[in-house]
């Protein structure tokens, strides 16, 4: 009870010193922590060519700037550029500052700055791509829709919905190099992507087989987030950034990556009465953007994501038992070639089963999609994510056979044998049976874990629930709500498998029925 | 029917058997005695294959199997012929005990089930377990499952039988229900091999006695001759230490 209550009295410490005043901690503590994702993030935060340990950026110079007119020095966090927002709500930095375009439904959870860019969108094709030449070929009906690589949650991706439904869908990336890299390689057939113009600018000259198609759209400003209850700072932050505007430093840092361009003139200044932005007049794509979020009570809102989450749930399932059996054939297999195969053989499947164990999923997934097509083998989305799940689970699987199969007493073999049985016969009727009762445990345990596995395909676009999660949380700030929910549909999937498993070991451990 | 010539095998540095020749005829049953470690069972195990020699040859009618010569086809068709009694039953855990009996020659002879269970039932009978078809392996006693394993090997209708210490992991009360079932049959004319510490026994069965000693035979001959005037001083050590009331018996 003691130690409840000085649980409680020390999360409630810890409560005030979040909603202390920001400002002041940053003064005080003389450093003010920005975060942003270094992950293909040129030209705002990348590593530099010489000290790969630093970053370097237009953002990185930005902020450098800004934390000098408050009077402290900029320290870059590292974070996923989606999970930003999070890291500042939790309080592990100070503001976001990463191209996070201004949103309804950022203001509503944030506070926001005045903008530091007017970024505008830039749709990509293939240079060799005959069928667009300009920006309105892609609003023309053709057999199926187009695919446009995005950036997932970004204005970008609201965009084609928004401007391009009907003739073309989003196919959601992780990454803006991946997006062009999938246009270039054509990877699961992706015809163009939508991406921010300083993108553009940047990476043109590494994807010299992609092509401007039209001109930029959309503008839409980049502002930096603060916690919502962090006034004083947001105010400090507008007048750093009025201030380093009116006296040429923000122009010239722009200048020195390209960024510089006439619709930086049409950079919004107007604020509540709290200091945060209020574009006016309103920025087309943004307003557009938020228009959607509009249109109804919150729990409405909440309502119209259920099946979206649903139709992710339906591809979790899809990626789990898509790929387990192959896994668990696959692994048994495996395991068979290493334990009775040729030595030819079984230094190969020794070296799969090391490497595959050895290496993270994520890379795996990522080479299968991204560097086959480099090779002229390009996989839809949803096989490279079973190959890769099934792959990457065939290796576990394979050892736990392996284990089976070994702790089969050697006499059951040479019972079988000395009956005439071939070895494969004896495998296939009388070792292998046993050992898949004894492995029927350590495999469930894998088959729960594959399952939450698929999460990791979002790398490689595929839409499951988690990332059907993460873009629903993201754009209507439901985050405990929907977090719930997403829960509950994992919780739902997962524990009648735990059931049926169960009942199929029980089953096993009785022996088959006389058939 | 069964002829092995000069059999060596090394095992690392140890030579396990140093050049042993035996004959078994047709319906004659044969017993290795001899101290543990002599290469009682391994020479047991060469026959089916399932030991390999590195001189020598094994013939099993027509069949015959070299040192160095093919062995997989010629193993397959002497396993058909030769059936296999372990010491520790070796029977199929997962299976029942019907199951275990038919399984062979289903699978391998290709027999239909109900000829396969029909002769399985009736073998199980003969071992005097016609009220456990269906019962699991290990729900048996160890007596009870050497007999299931003896009428699992006889379900192939074998030319010869090995038995490799068929009684040795039986507490005694057992031992007496698994050496009726393994004398029957030898009265029946079943050829047989049988490497055994029961001396008692070995001396009901046998036709001829084999005592091997450090790999190589010492002695053969008739069972009265071997137990009541042993010539090689290994023999008389053995059966000083295993006991001479287990000779009388």
């Amino acid at each position: 009870m003691l130690g409840l209550t000085f649980l409680l009295v020390m999360l409630g410490c810890m409560v005030t010193a979040a909603q202390a005043d920001s400002l002041e901690t940053i003064r005080h503590r003389g450093e003010l922590v920005w975060g942003a994702d270094a992950e293909g993030g040129g030209p705002y935060v990348y590593p530099r060519d010489d000290d790969p340990t630093q970053v370097q950026g237009f953002e990185v110079e930005l902020a450098q700037v800004l934390a000098a007119r408050l009077g402290v020095r900029a320290r870059f966090a590292q974070g996923q550029w989606e999970k930003l927002p999070d890291l500042l709500q939790r309080g592990d930095i100070d503001i976001v500052l990463n191209g996070y375009e201004w949103k309804e439904v950022w203001a509503e959870r944030f506070g926001t700055t005045i903008p530091y860019y007017v970024y505008e969108l830039q749709m990509l094709v293939r240079r060799n791509d005959e069928r667009f030449e300009r920006l309105e070929d892609l609003r023309q009906a053709a057999d199926g829709k187009f695919r446009i690589a995005v950036l997932g949650g970004s204005a970008a991706e609201n965009h084609v919905r928004d401007h391009f439904s009907g003739t073309a869908a989003p196919v959601l990336f992780e990454g803006n190099t991946d997006a062009m890299r999938a246009v270039e390689l054509a990877i699961d057939g992706v015809d163009a992507t939508l991406q921010d113009l300083p993108i553009v600018t940047f990476y043109e000259s590494r994807f010299s087989q992609l092509r401007r198609l039209g001109e930029p759209v959309a503008p839409g400003y980049y502002v930096i987030l603060a916690r919502r209850e962090d006034e004083s700072l947001v105010r400090a932050l507008n007048a750093a950034i009025l201030e380093s505007w009116q006296d040429g430093t923000i122009p010239a840092v722009l200048g020195r990556y390209g960024l510089w361009n006439e619709t930086q003139r049409r950079r919004g200044l107007l604020t509540d009465e709290r200091g945060n932005f209020r574009p006016d007049p309103p920025a087309g794509q943004s307003a557009a953007a938020a228009g959607a979020e509009r249109g109804g009570s919150r729990p409405l809102t909440l309502l119209r994501r259920m099946p979206l989450l649903l139709q992710g749930a339906v591809i979790t399932v899809l990626l789990s038992v898509a790929s387990m059996p192959l896994a668990i054939v696959a692994g048994l297999l495996v395991a068979i070639g290493r334990l009775y195969g040729p030595t030819l053989l079984r230094y190969p499947l020794g070296w799969y089963v090391e490497i595959t164990r050895g290496t993270p999923l994520v890379l795996q997934l990522y080479v299968l999609f991204f560097l086959l097509p480099e090779l002229g083998l390009s996989l839809p989305a949803l096989a490279a994510a079973i190959l890769g799940l099934a792959g990457n689970y065939a290796a576990y699987e394979a050892e736990i056979y392996r284990a089976g199969l070994q702790a089969i007493p050697r006499g059951q073999m040479e019972a079988a044998l000395s009956l005439g049985m071939s070895r494969g016969l004896a495998l296939r009727r009388i070792v292998v049976p046993q050992a898949v009762r004894l492995v029927i445990p350590p495999v469930t345990n894998d088959f729960i874990a594959l399952f939450k596995d698929t999460a990791v395909c979002s790398v490689i676009t595929v839409v499951e629930l988690s990332k059907q999660y993460y873009i629903h949380a993201q754009s209507t700030g439901a985050v405990i709500e929907l977090g719930c929910v997403t829960a509950l549909f994992y919780l739902a999937m997962s524990y009648p498998l735990t059931i049926l498993v169960r009942r199929l070991e029980r089953r096993l451990a009785e022996g088959p029925r006389h058939d | 029917m069964i002829e092995l010539v000069d059999i060596h095998k090394r095992y690392g540095e140890t030579d396990v058997l140093r050049g042993v020749s035996l004959m078994v005829r047709d319906g004659e049953v044969c017993v290795l005695l001899g101290p543990s470690g002599g290469g009682k069972s391994t020479l047991l195990r060469t026959i089916n294959g399932l030991e390999s020699f590195d001189r020598g040859r094994i013939r099993v009618d027509e069949l015959e199997l070299t040192a160095t010569g093919p062995r997989d086809q010629v193993l397959a068709q002497i396993r058909r012929r030769v059936g296999m009694v372990f010491q520790q039953f070796n029977l199929f855990p997962h299976r029942s005990v019907l199951e275990n009996v038919t399984e062979a020659p289903r699978h391998v002879l290709g027999m239909s089930r109900d000829e396969a269970e029909a002769e399985g039932k009736e073998l199980l009978c003969r071992v005097g377990l016609a009220d456990k078809l269906h019962a699991r392996p290990a729900t048996l006693s160890g007596g009870q499952q050497q007999r299931v394993a003896i009428a699992r090997a006889l379900a192939m209708k074998p030319r010869a039988m090995l038995f490799d210490e068929p009684t040795s992991a039986l507490d005694p009360r057992m031992t007496a229900e698994v050496i009726s079932a393994i004398t029957d049959l030898a009265r029946g004319g079943q050829t047989m091999i049988v490497v055994t510490h029961a001396l008692g026994f070995a001396r009901g069965v046998a036709n001829t006695v084999h005592v091997m000693h450090e790999g190589r035979l010492a002695e053969s001959g008739a069972p009265e001759e071997i137990f009541e005037r042993p010539r090689h001083a290994a023999t008389r050590a053995f059966l000083a230490e295993v006991g001479p009331e287990a000779a009388r018996h």
